[in-house]
C-alpha cells in the first residue's frame, strides 16, 4: 500500500474509532439490558 | 510529559487492541478494591466482636490508601499500566449505571439547582484563576489550562483544551500535576470539613461535586462521606462535565482570535466532539428506571454493578497518584492552583449552604 493510501485509511479508521466514553455507555447499557432480561439475576455487593 | 505524572490515558479502543494487555492492570485494580472492601468488613466485625471502638473506615478510603501506598513505594511494572489506565472507563460505566438510582424528576430538580450553581462556579473559577495566573506571572496558556481544569473537570478538560488552544506539553503537564495533587488533598480534607460543619448528605455531595475537579476524586470524596452524598456528588459533577464543550470552545475562540490557535469552522461538531457522552447514558438509564423498566431487585443489581465499577475506579485513583512525580513539576503552578482551589472551595461552600437554605437540598 502506498504511503498516501495508508494515511487515508488511518484517517478513516481514526474518524470511526469509538471513544472511551461511548464504550463505557455501550457496556453499561448492555449490562443493564442483561439485568433486565434476567441473564444477570442477582449482583451481590 | 503528562505520562510521567498521570498514567497513560486509555486510547480509543480499536480492533487491534489486545484485551489481554489490559488484564493484569484490571486484576490489580480489582484485587486492591476488593482488599479495601474486605478490610472494611473485617475491621467492622472485629470491632463488634471485641466491643472495640474503631472508626468505620469505608472501602473507598482503603482502596485509595492501598493504591497510594503501592504507587508511592514501588515502581509499578509496565505490564500493569494499560489495565490500570482503564479506571476512567470503570468510572464512566459506573456513572451511567448510577443513573438507575435516580428518578428523572430528581435529576431535573437537583440538576437544575446544580446547573445554576455550576454557572456561578464556572464564572468565579475562571475569573479567579486568570487573575491569579497574571499575578504569579504564569504563561497565559498555562493560566488558561489551570482555569479550565479547576472550573470544569480536571484532567479530562485540560486534555480536551490542550489541542484546542495549541498549548505546550509542558504547560498541560504543569496544569495536570497541580490539579491531581490538589484533588488528592481534597479527598482527605473535604469529608473532614463536611463533618466538622455538620453538613447534610445532599449539601455535602453538591459541594464535593462542584468544588473537586477530577470526576474520579469528586466521586470518591462524595462516597467517603456517605453513599447518598456520593450519589449527589456524581450528579453535580456530571452537570459540571456537561459544560466542558462550551468552556473549551470559548477558550479556543479566544486564542484563535489572537492567531495563537487553529480556527474552528464547525462549532456544533466541536461541541458534540467534546461533549461527555456518558452524561447521555446516565440520563437514559435514569429515564428507563423512571419508566419502571426495571423491578426493585433489578435496580439493586444495577446499583451494585455501579458500586463494583467505582471500586475499580477508587483503586485506580490511588495507583495513579505519585507525589514524588508531582513535586517535580514546579511550585508556582501548584501555588496558583492551591490558592485558586481554596478560594473556589470556600465560594462554592457558601453557594451550597445558601442553596441549602432556600431549596432544602
Amino acid at each position: 500500500m502506498s504511503e498516501g493510501n495508508e494515511k487515508k485509511s488511518s484517517a478513516i479508521r481514526a474518524r470511526f474509532r469509538i471513544s472511551l466514553d461511548t464504550w463505557a455507555v455501550a457496556i453499561a447499557l448492555a449490562a443493564a439490558l442483561l439485568v433486565r432480561a434476567g441473564v444477570l439475576k442477582h449482583i451481590p455487593w | 510529559m503528562a505520562d510521567s505524572i498521570a498514567l497513560p490515558r486509555l486510547r480509543p479502543i480499536s480492533p487491534q487492541l489486545h484485551l489481554f494487555r489490559l488484564l493484569p492492570g484490571i486484576a490489580l485494580l480489582a484485587a486492591i478494591g476488593y482488599a479495601g472492601k474486605l478490610l472494611e468488613q473485617n475491621l467492622s466485625r472485629y470491632a463488634k466482636a471485641h466491643h472495640a471502638v474503631i472508626p468505620n473506615i469505608e472501602y473507598v478510603l482503603w482502596a485509595i490508601v492501598i493504591g497510594l501506598a503501592i504507587s508511592n513505594t514501588v515502581k509499578i511494572p509496565g505490564a500493569f499500566l494499560p489495565g490500570i489506565a482503564t479506571y476512567e472507563f470503570w468510572l464512566k460505566a459506573g456513572i451511567v449505571l448510577l443513573g438507575a438510582r435516580f428518578v428523572l424528576g430528581d435529576v431535573v430538580k437537583l440538576g437544575s439547582i446544580s446547573l445554576v450553581l455550576v454557572a456561578l462556579e464556572l464564572g468565579l473559577a475562571i475569573a479567579l484563576m486568570t487573575w491569579l495566573g497574571r499575578l504569579f506571572k504564569l504563561r497565559p496558556k498555562l493560566s488558561s489550562l489551570l482555569a479550565i481544569g479547576s472550573s470544569i473537570c480536571g484532567v479530562s478538560a485540560i486534555i480536551a483544551a490542550k489541542g484546542a488552544i495549541d498549548a505546550d506539553d509542558e504547560d498541560s503537564s504543569f496544569a495536570i500535576a497541580a490539579i491531581l495533587a490538589l484533588g488528592a488533598i481534597a479527598l482527605f480534607t473535604f469529608p473532614l470539613i463536611g463533618h466538622w460543619l455538620g453538613m447534610s448528605d445532599h449539601a455535602y455531595g453538591m459541594w464535593a461535586g462542584l468544588a473537586v475537579d477530577n470526576t474520579a476524586e469528586a466521586t470518591a470524596a462524595g462516597a467517603l462521606y456517605s453513599d447518598a452524598a456520593g450519589k449527589i456528588a456524581v450528579l453535580a459533577k456530571t452537570t459540571r462535565n456537561a459544560m466542558i464543550g462550551f468552556v473549551v470552545l470559548g477558550y479556543a475562540l479566544h486564542w484563535a482570535s489572537s492567531g495563537q490557535a487553529k480556527t474552528i469552522s464547525n462549532k456544533a461538531s466541536f461541541l458534540w466532539q467534546k461533549f461527555p457522552k456518558f452524561v447521555l447514558g446516565f440520563l437514559l438509564i435514569s429515564l428507563l428506571a423512571t419508566a419502571h423498566l426495571f423491578n426493585k431487585e433489578q435496580l439493586t443489581s444495577l446499583a451494585n454493578l455501579s458500586r463494583w465499577a467505582f471500586l475499580l475506579t477508587f483503586a485506580g485513583v490511588g495507583l495513579r497518584t505519585n507525589f514524588r512525580e508531582m513535586t517535580k513539576q514546579g511550585l508556582r503552578p501548584f501555588i496558583v492552583g492551591a490558592l485558586g482551589e481554596v478560594a473556589i472551595a470556600s465560594l462554592t461552600l457558601v453557594l451550597v449552604l445558601g442553596a441549602n437554605r432556600v431549596f432544602h437540598l
